[in-house]
């Protein structure tokens, strides 16, 4: 039992942070209609900007911060300005497989910058544990999860409060119905562009703490996309709930399951509950079941 | 179709015939007679590419099939080909089964695992499908990568095939398979998309709803798409296996199936000589940039000292981003319209 809750625990931990980077893809998804492969790489990058700040440039904590946070807006908006906006009107999966091969220069960009090396953040968190009433955790992974749990409440904040908020909700709607009303829509979509890439850095963050930046971590948007889709990719507390029930569930199968198969579990185990979900359920937990017309 | 001033077809089998008049006969026999002489005449170097090619072709093929004209776009087919190519090696060396009677069986195995991995597009399409196909990917990869049968981590090794104690085990040799294979399937691909099976395949991409409204059964055809494209990677992996005599989990990676779809993207979606466009232009830019990056990583040093991953998966995005915005029918499209103007030729419209 005592295993059990420690396992619960740690899944808790990682699943906000998958968590963190469905919501940036949901976000895209909800006003763009577009599933974004590239905030893998804007989590890499983001993570990559934050480093260099904090241990090639010495800056204090905030100004790291904020300076990955900008960063990662701005290739946000570059992307969407370059190769999101020229294929408005065309097929959504056009787009589609676009922010595919964004993906694939970033990845190539990435390769080049890392050169195989790994970087780590030793530097601002102790990568110490925290023993308490039996249950051990990584102080890094607990910051990350609060961290996480921060930007979801932000993100709630942002959408309910603030009037570009109400405008990304209105495009989400209805494209035409949002235009007639006076939104921008190629405002909010560069919006939702640089805000999901902020988002999606922290994520990258949180991430690079717990694992260090290597070339493999943009491919955790990949997951994160699994998470999106089983959650429902309209749905942000879907986004949430399928992060945490995903690292959860990663973790309890593999401290069961992996003594009796020989190891590995924790790769496979988003993978299968994503087909199970999509035969189940094909439009995600909690996404909205669309209706088709000829 | 171009074709000769007073030439006419008179019966049925004339206007459905591929090849039309006997000049054009004359090229195909010339081409094959040239292709047969290639091994012989060119460096080793080249041909060890083409077969590259002509694997490469047998597999987007497949992959055309079910994107391009079923319009179920597939990031599995990396692990089709792994299945493909572990089967192979399990039939002709645990088995002791011949390779001439592995090539057809481990298609038609990899066709029956593609049944399993086509389920989901009963239920889900666009970029649902697309995810979880990527999910069939890493399933089927771990699988793999864990079961007892294949070798684990080590993968299977695979003995060259023989002919009547002619053992194929170079690259020139292999070529004598793998050629005739890949025009072989071209040839079925090629007919395949104009019987009622293509047609239901091109109707269902258009729209699936609609299609079944004028009675075609989805629940067949999609699973038929399925099964005809991993059967064509299946072939593809056996080939594979035989070509680089070992079956290993780190040849067929996630990557490697995004090339192949975005070959399909630069070829043309929904085009059978789109296919060989996609795939010659693709590994023609990865052979350049392994030639340029060792000129470049010596004027920039920045670069670092083994560039080629990185710039030829930059070069590659970047291709792939330009023919999404500017030719997103591919180069097939341009194709025709090269064909079109030369049967006008004097003349602009």
């Amino acid at each position: 039992m005592e295993g059990f809750l420690q396992l619960l625990m740690l899944g808790l931990m990682e699943g906000g942070l998958y968590a963190i980077v469905a919501a940036a893809m949901v976000l895209v998804f909800k006003s763009t209609h577009v599933v974004s492969l590239a905030h893998g790489q804007i989590m890499g990058f983001g993570a990559l900007a934050f480093w260099i700040g904090l241990v090639q440039l010495k800056l204090p904590l905030v100004v790291a911060l904020l300076g990955a946070l900008g960063f990662s807006g701005a290739m946000g908006w570059f992307i969407e300005r370059a190769a999101m906006r020229p294929l408005i009107g065309q097929p959504l999966f056009a787009s589609f497989l676009n922010t595919f091969a964004v993906f694939l220069v970033l990845d190539g960009i990435f390769q080049l910058i890392l050169k195989g090396e790994s970087y780590s953040f030793s530097a601002y968190l102790p990568k110490g544990n925290i023993s308490w009433g039996g249950f051990t955790l990584a102080i890094t992974q607990l910051v990350s999860f609060l961290g996480s749990l921060l930007v979801f409440l932000g993100l709630a904040l942002f959408y309910r409060w603030t009037k570009l908020g109400l405008g990304m909700r209105a495009t989400a709607e209805d494209h035409q119905l949002a235009q007639s009303t006076g939104i921008s829509v190629r405002g909010v979509f560069s919006a939702i562009w640089v805000l999901s890439s902020a988002t999606a850095t922290f994520a990258g963050l949180a991430l690079a703490n717990v694992t260090d930046i290597y070339y493999t971590l943009p491919y955790m948007g990949i997951k994160g996309l699994v998470v999106a889709l089983v959650g429902g990719l309209e749905s942000l507390p879907g986004a949430l709930l399928a992060g945490l029930l995903l690292g959860v569930l990663e973790n309890v199968s593999a401290g069961y399951l992996d003594p009796l198969v020989g190891g590995g579990i924790k790769e496979v185990a988003a993978y299968v509950l994503l087909l199970f979900v999509l035969l189940v359920k094909p439009y995600g937990l909690f996404g909205l079941v669309r209706i088709e017309r000829i | 179709m171009w074709r000769p001033c007073g030439t006419f077809d008179e019966t049925y089998q004339k206007d459905m015939a591929i090849v039309r008049t006997p000049l054009r006969w004359a090229v195909l026999l010339g081409a094959l007679l040239v292709t047969g002489l290639l091994p012989v005449v060119v460096p080793y170097y080249f041909v060890s590419f083409l077969n590259n090619l002509a694997i490469t072709v047998i597999l987007v093929m497949g992959l055309q099939i079910v994107s391009g004209y079923c319009g179920q776009i597939s990031f599995g087919q990396a692990a089709y080909m792994a299945v493909g190519a572990y089967s192979a090696a399990i039939f002709t060396q645990k088995l002791g089964l011949s390779f001439w009677v592995a090539l057809p069986l481990s298609g038609i195995f990899t066709g029956l695992f593609g049944l399993v991995g086509g389920a989901p597009s009963l239920r889900i399409k666009g970029f649902y499908l697309a995810v979880a196909t990527i999910a069939v990917h890493f399933v089927t990869m771990w699988l793999i990568l864990h079961l007892e049968v294949t070798g684990r981590s080590h993968g299977l090794a695979v003995e060259p095939p023989t002919l009547a104690g002619f053992v194929f085990d170079t690259d020139e040799r292999m070529f004598y398979i793998i050629m005739p294979t890949m025009l072989l399937m071209t040839y079925g691909a090629r007919n395949l998309v104009r019987t009622k099976v293509g047609r239901a395949f091109v109707a269902i991409r258009d729209n699936d709803l609609a299609a079944q409204v004028m009675g075609i059964n989805l629940f067949y055809y999609k699973l038929l798409a399925f099964f005809i494209s991993c059967f064509y990677a299946g072939v593809a992996g056996c080939l594979w296996a035989h070509l680089t005599l070992v079956a290993h989990f780190e040849q067929f990676t996630l990557l490697h199936a995004l090339w192949y779809i975005g070959m399909l993207i630069v070829g043309g979606m929904g085009s059978i000589p789109g296919v060989f466009f996609g795939v010659i232009l693709i590994r023609i830019l990865d052979e350049l940039v392994m030639v340029v990056s060792p000129v470049l990583a010596a004027w920039f040093p920045w670069l670092g000292s083994a560039p080629a991953a990185g710039l030829g998966v930059t070069a590659f995005g970047l291709v792939l981003a330009f023919f999404l915005i500017w030719e997103p029918r591919g180069l097939a499209h341009r194709w025709e319209i090269l064909k079109a103007s030369l049967r006008l030729y004097p003349f602009a419209h």
